[in-house]
This record gives C-alpha cells, sequence and structure tokens, in this order.
C-alpha cells in the first residue's frame, strides 16, 4: 500500500507569480483552477506527490468581456458565470448550452473554462467540442508573452505546453450554433458523447459551410470532416444530415469507459447530430 | 489557518490541502455534511462558501481562508432552530435515513431565494446534484411546492 501522497498548494498573487512558482517548483506541479478534477486523485488512485499553484482567483484569469466581434472569456470563469454572461446570443448557442448543462448546479459554480480545456485526462470536458465548433482560440503565458493559437493546435499539443492557459477568444460570426449530449440519465452525470455543431447559412437558406465537433467519444474533442464536407450546399434538414452522419460514423474509435464501451458512443453519434441540427434556431437563420 | 465557520473564527492547524468537508467534520466537529462521493456527485456535503453552494469535499480548505462558510448547522433561525424550508420538510415527514438531507436544504436554501416560484420541473433540475439513496425525491418535491401556496418561500 502506497503511502499517502504529499500534496502542497500554492497560492499565486499574479500571472507572473504562478509562472516563476511552476519553473522552480519543476514538474511535479501543476495549476488548480476550480480543483473539481485534481481533488478526486485519490479515487482515480493518483498518489504522486504533487505541487498545486492555484490560479482560479487571479484577476488576469477572471471575467467574461461580450464585443461585438469576439467573446473573451478568462481561464479561471465557471461554467456557471459563463452560461450567466452569454445567455441569449444566438450564435453562441452552443457555448451557452454546453456551460449549462454540463455535471450538475454546484459543480458548474466551481469548474472553470481552463480547466476544461486543459484536463487531459477527462475527456467528457464539454465546453471541448462547443469551443471547436464556434473556432475559439486560445491564449496561453509563456513567460513574459502571451502566444495566441486555435483551440484545435492547444488540444493536439497541450500536454508539452509549461505555460499557463490565460484566456479563450471566440470569434462572433454569422453562424447558428447548438449543442447535444448524451448521459446515462437525464442530468448530473458525464455524456457518453457530445456533438456540438455550427453552420453558416446562404441567401437561400442552405449550408455554406458547418463546423461539426465530437467529444467524449475519442480522449480528445475534434472536429468531423468528412461530415463537414458532404453539408456544405445541403438543407438544414436534421433527419437528411444524420443519415449522413451514420455513413461517415467510422471515422471515430470510440474509447472503452466503464460508464459505455467504445462502439456505443459511436453508435449513438448519428442520433446526436440529428438532435444538434434540430435544435438550430431556423427561424433566425440567414446569410 | 483562521475560517470564518457559521459567523464565528476557527482556527485549523493542518494541511491547506484537506478537503473541507474533512475539517469540518474531524476538527470543527460539525457532522451535518456528509463525505458520502468525494466525487462532487452526490450533494452530500454540500455547504455555502460566500452563499454559494460548494460541494465541500472538492474544497481545499486553504482556499476558503477569508471567506464565509455556512454549514447545515449554521442555518437555523436562532429562536426557531429551523428555516421555513426544513421546518416544510419535517411537517411533509419526508426525512428518511437522513444522508442527504443537509445538501438538499443547502442547494435549495438559495435556490428558492433566487427562485421564489419554481415549477416541479425547475427543483427537479435545481437538485440534480443532489443524491437521495431512499429515493424519496417525489415527497421532497412537494415539500417544497407546498411553501408557495404558505407564502413561506420568500419568508
Amino acid at each position: 500500500m502506497k503511502p499517502p501522497a504529499k500534496r502542497q498548494l500554492h497560492i499565486a498573487s499574479s500571472l507572473d507569480d504562478a509562472l516563476v512558482m511552476r519553473k522552480s517548483l519543476g514538474p511535479s506541479a501543476e495549476y488548480f483552477a476550480g480543483g473539481t478534477w485534481i481533488m478526486r486523485a485519490d479515487l482515480r488512485q493518483e498518489f504522486d506527490d504533487r505541487h498545486y499553484i492555484a490560479v482560479g482567483g487571479l484577476e488576469d484569469l477572471a471575467g467574461v468581456a461580450v464585443h461585438q466581434d469576439e467573446i473573451v472569456i478568462g481561464a479561471a470563469v465557471t461554467h456557471g458565470a459563463l452560461a450567466g454572461a452569454i445567455e441569449g446570443l444566438p450564435d453562441l448557442a452552443a457555448l451557452s448550452s454546453a456551460a449549462q448543462k454540463s455535471a450538475n448546479p454546484a459543480i458548474r459554480q466551481m469548474a472553470t473554462v481552463g480547466g476544461n480545456l486543459c484536463t487531459r485526462a477527462f475527456a467528457a470536458a464539454d465546453l471541448v467540442p462547443a469551443l471547436l465548433c464556434l473556432s475559439a482560440d486560445v491564449e496561453i503565458a509563456l513567460g513574459t508573452e502571451l502566444t495566441r493559437m486555435p483551440l484545435a493546435q492547444f488540444l493536439a499539443g497541450r500536454d508539452g505546453f509549461s505555460g499557463l492557459l490565460v484566456r479563450v477568444i471566440v470569434p462572433r460570426q454569422r453562424r447558428l450554433s447548438a449543442h447535444a449530449r448524451l448521459p446515462l440519465k437525464k442530468a448530473g452525470d458525464y455524456p457518453v458523447a457530445i456533438v456540438s455543431v455550427s453552420v453558416m447559412l446562404d441567401t437561400a437558406g442552405l449550408i455554406r459551410n458547418a463546423i461539426v465537433a465530437v467529444g467524449a467519444v475519442e480522449d480528445t474533442a475534434r472536429r468531423w470532416p468528412g461530415l463537414e464536407a458532404q453539408l456544405v450546399g445541403r438543407r438544414l434538414d436534421a433527419d437528411e444530415i444524420a443519415a449522413i452522419a451514420a455513413d461517415h460514423a467510422d471515422e471515430f474509435s470510440g474509447r472503452e469507459g466503464v460508464e459505455a464501451p467504445g462502439w456505443y458512443r459511436v453508435k449513438v453519434l448519428p442520433e446526436l447530430v440529428r438532435r444538434a441540427f434540430a435544435d438550430l434556431p431556423a427561424d433566425k437563420c440567414g446569410g | 489557518m483562521t475560517l470564518t465557520l457559521n459567523g464565528e473564527d476557527r482556527l485549523f492547524y493542518g494541511d491547506p490541502m484537506t478537503p473541507l468537508v474533512d475539517v469540518l467534520r474531524d476538527t470543527a466537529l460539525l457532522t451535518g455534511a456528509k463525505a458520502v462521493c468525494r466525487e462532487g456527485f452526490c450533494g452530500a456535503c454540500t455547504v455555502h462558501i460566500d452563499g454559494v453552494p460548494t460541494p465541500s469535499c472538492l474544497k481545499p480548505v486553504g482556499l476558503v481562508v477569508g471567506c464565509d462558510i455556512t454549514s447545515i448547522e449554521g442555518l437555523g433561525i436562532e429562536d426557531d432552530g429551523m428555516t421555513p424550508l426544513q421546518q416544510a420538510f419535517e411537517d411533509h415527514d419526508v426525512v428518511q435515513c437522513g444522508m442527504c438531507f443537509p445538501g438538499m436544504v443547502m442547494t435549495l436554501t438559495p435556490f428558492l431565494r433566487d427562485n421564489p416560484e419554481p415549477t416541479r420541473e425547475a427543483i427537479k433540475h435545481a437538485l440534480v446534484g443532489n443524491i437521495c439513496r431512499c429515493t424519496g425525491y417525489e415527497r421532497i418535491i412537494d415539500a417544497v411546492l407546498s411553501m408557495q401556496s404558505t407564502g413561506e418561500i420568500s419568508a
């Protein structure tokens, strides 16, 4: 039996302070924002000694700024705060839905945007596919510089970044978006699979381009390029699009888990695609 | 560390990474909050931190210094001992094993403050993070709804 892990808490007073701490404490250090994942380390049998640098209270990581052309979301913003800040904005409906429906109300007041994006081991993070379908960028503090990159690039290399995710930038476009998730019970659970979609329509109401992102099915959320390519020029017909999704579902290889086998996660994707497209507010469409 | 717990300053000498629920139960001897799932899913350890319902199993005590912490023991009204919500639970004979009830009360109290006339569906949504192992959900919801007819929610 392993002895109890030594976990030390360090509270950063500024962004610079956090970066210096991370460098000086070495590879056993990691950032602590909402703590909803880290505090369950024992349940995952993770008993390694760790240094946790608390960044949830940093001003640089706080707040949601809603502008006409983009929204800027601090990495320490909670799901609950995000949902409140963007409620009713039709172009951000997928993100709003993801922030409102993840986990349960108390967790939504703790779990942060940055934590959702940085926790590689948590495959069922709702915000990740929602932000992917909205073409979000992230800004990371690396030393004295802020580096901006597309979210997909960050997800692909997040194990290699020693910097601190500071904020997320979501462009505001004339797009419609929606978010569909399948938990094992109606609410308060992790989803087996997630589909987030955003579409831009032409003046005839046909799809000019579509972004479909899938979460929880594989280890990391990603876009569905085969399906996206088939949707250009089509009507917003949810049943028809679901049938196309079924033909392209083999682009995914479902991860095995105690809550669902891999094949099941893939099997439910077409239905989630149907629900997501059916949820797009068609009456607000326009090129 | 000095904690502000139910309006009083309390000292805690220990590891700042200790979950708040363990400090409440083992050091402050306030056993209303229950450490059940330790995952933030059952709601049995819910307390208010600066007024926000929070699973105390997921909160390191080192991060609540300077916060106003209220546990179920700090919720009652001085003379009477129970809030209207607690009274409604008793009046409707809702309590079964009692494991989930402190958490239910801590979740519903601010919810009812912000939503004085909730629908049955809204109450269910508010309680998705509180699990009752006796499965007594419907009577819990009935008790909450009964408060509307008596005007007690805004009390």
